[in-house]
């Protein structure tokens, strides 16, 4: 269950003030957690789920008490319109909410058996296993490429000998190895919009986290990078599972196994794509989907 | 919450108006072809067959929209399942103005004075005005999304499809005389023509269920002329 208050740092936070070249030791910030005894079942495929979701900004309720199942390997799509709750539900999954100022959560958010508000849960560890895609492409500014992947990392502990193959490895996984390889210590800014994305989930599988949050990962992205940035969704729900926010109704149809509906902090409707967007069940979806409302 | 999409919403309309205006072309064809057959009128067969340009062009009009659409506006739910049926209804449309040009060309063959079997010919007129009732059945169902009035369909149908092969048993047994066993045959096409017309009708009326409820069924009985009349 949720406690009230905590007060923990998201990582981005910390990191974006680490900065080294590459191959360079780095001391380990902590140790990395283990997740089998922290209830988190061994092998790809984590399911998550949340029951009685409620979020709060001060007085005013933003998520009110809903459920939702994410299947292991599988990418969700949120969609709704603006203000329904949809970042905000998922900023709970990794407990990012929280961090707002007189912002508050109730109910439960699992991963496995894992209780990601128990007592004793560690924040930081939560957050290495749920990774976080933002809007805008974020890469740390005064870091290289290769920092910039191996950022994570150095905080969770990753010996040098093994940092260039991870770094490495993430790169490859999201299909920028080819084109950064022989200026992996140029800054990460000096890339594509579509580039400093992949670049930046990189980052986020760089830790090998069990579930990845994308919130409208692709809204400040051209179309050919945004379809780079699909197929990579497509390609990485083997091993991770994957929710997306998004506002493109097209983009959820291309890239989602299924669709949540959420409207006015609630779930509408929760279906396989396919289904909602040719013979949803909810009035409210058909209106949605088509346009009828906006 | 306020409606957007008007744009999009009144092209979806106009092409289901063009659809919908397509069934009319063909009770208008219908009624000349059928006309044509009743009176062996060569020339009112000849035009049956040239305005067939007409509903053909009516589909390339409405298959190029639907696919402008498409390309344009990604539709989705309710409004995708109007579009894929328009584009299914549209080519039914097309086959039925293709079977009144098969029943006119059938006409001039049959002879200027061809002879006539009061049976066959009383059954054929049924046949038509029957296929006729279908057509504007399948088109009023399809403008007010009424199921009760497409599933009726399958029953009018089975009507069709028995005078199809009461014609074709009359047709056999009509007698030795070459000239009357030829007009006999000629008969079996037109009346064959009919039929497929009814086919189209429920073909259409499966269209607007699947429009409505979202689940595609054949609908009970569709299936059953194959076995039961003779194959084309």
């Amino acid at each position: 269950m949720i406690p009230p208050e905590t007060d923990a740092t998201a990582d981005h936070q910390r990191a974006s003030d680490m900065s080294t070249a590459e191959g360079s030791p780095a001391e380990p910030a902590q140790e990395a957690p283990n997740l089998k005894e922290m209830g988190v079942r061994e092998g790809a495929g984590h399911g998550v789920h949340v029951k009685g979701l409620r979020a709060f900004y001060g007085d005013n309720e933003a998520v009110k008490g809903i459920d939702i199942e994410f299947p292991a390997n599988q990418v969700t799509a949120i969609i709704g319109p603006s203000g329904c709750g949809k970042s905000t539900m998922v900023r709970c999954i990794n407990r990012m909410h929280e961090e707002i100022p007189g912002a508050r959560a109730a109910g439960s958010v699992t991963i496995d058996d894992l209780d990601v508000y128990g007592p004793g849960v560690d924040v930081t560890s939560v957050r290495r296993m749920v990774g976080m895609v933002f809007q805008k492409p974020n890469p740390f500014p005064t870091m290289s490429i290769f920092d910039n992947v191996a950022a994570g990392l150095k905080l969770t502990g990753t010996r040098a000998d093994n940092l260039r193959e991870h770094v490495h490895r993430s790169l490859r996984a999201v299909g920028l190895w080819g084109e950064v390889k022989n200026r992996l210590n140029s800054p990460g800014h000096g890339l594509s919009g579509g580039q400093q994305q992949r670049l930046c989930i990189a980052r986020t599988v760089a830790v090998e986290p069990e579930v990845i949050l994308m919130d409208e990962p692709c809204s400040a992205l051209d179309p050919i990078a945004t379809l780079r940035v699909e197929e990579l969704i497509d390609e990485l729900k083997a091993r991770y599972t994957i929710v997306i926010v998004t506002h493109n109704m097209q983009q959820a149809a291309r890239v989602a196994d299924s669709t949540v509906f959420m409207l006015d902090g609630e779930v509408v409707e929760h279906a396989p794509t396919d289904s909602v967007f040719t013979n949803p069940r909810d009035e409210r979806t058909e209106r949605y989907v088509t346009g009828k409302f906006g | 919450m306020q409606e957007t999409r008007h744009q999009f919403r009144e092209d979806l309309k106009e092409l289901e108006r063009q659809v919908l205006g397509g069934l009319d072309l063909v009770i208008s064809q219908l009624d000349r072809a059928q006309e044509s057959v009743s009176y062996q009128d060569v020339e009112l067969a000849a035009l049956v067959v040239a305005d067939d340009d007409r509903i053909d062009g009516r589909y390339l009009e409405v298959h190029q929209g639907i696919l402008s659409l498409l390309a344009r506006q990604a539709p989705v739910a309710g409004d995708l399942r109007i579009v894929a049926a328009l584009l299914h209804v549209i080519r039914c449309i097309e086959r039925m103005g293709d079977q009144c040009v098969n029943i006119a060309k059938l006409v001039p063959l049959s002879g200027y004075e061809a002879p006539k079997d009061k049976e066959i010919l009383d059954a054929i007129e049924r046949m038509g005005q029957l296929a006729r009732s279908q057509v504007a059945q399948a088109k009023e169902a399809l403008r007010t999304r009424n199921i009760q009035m497409a599933q009726d369909l399958v029953h009018q149908d089975a009507e069709i499809n028995r005078l199809n092969r009461a014609i074709f048993k009359r047709a056999v047994e009509i007698g030795d005389d070459m000239d009357m066993r030829e007009w006999g045959m000629f008969m079996i096409l037109v009346a064959r023509c009919l039929e497929r017309i009814g086919d189209n009708t429920v073909d259409i009326a499966e269209q607007v269920v699947f429009v409505v409820t979202g689940l595609f069924r054949e609908l009970a009985g569709a299936s059953t002329t194959a076995e039961t009349a003779p194959s084309s």
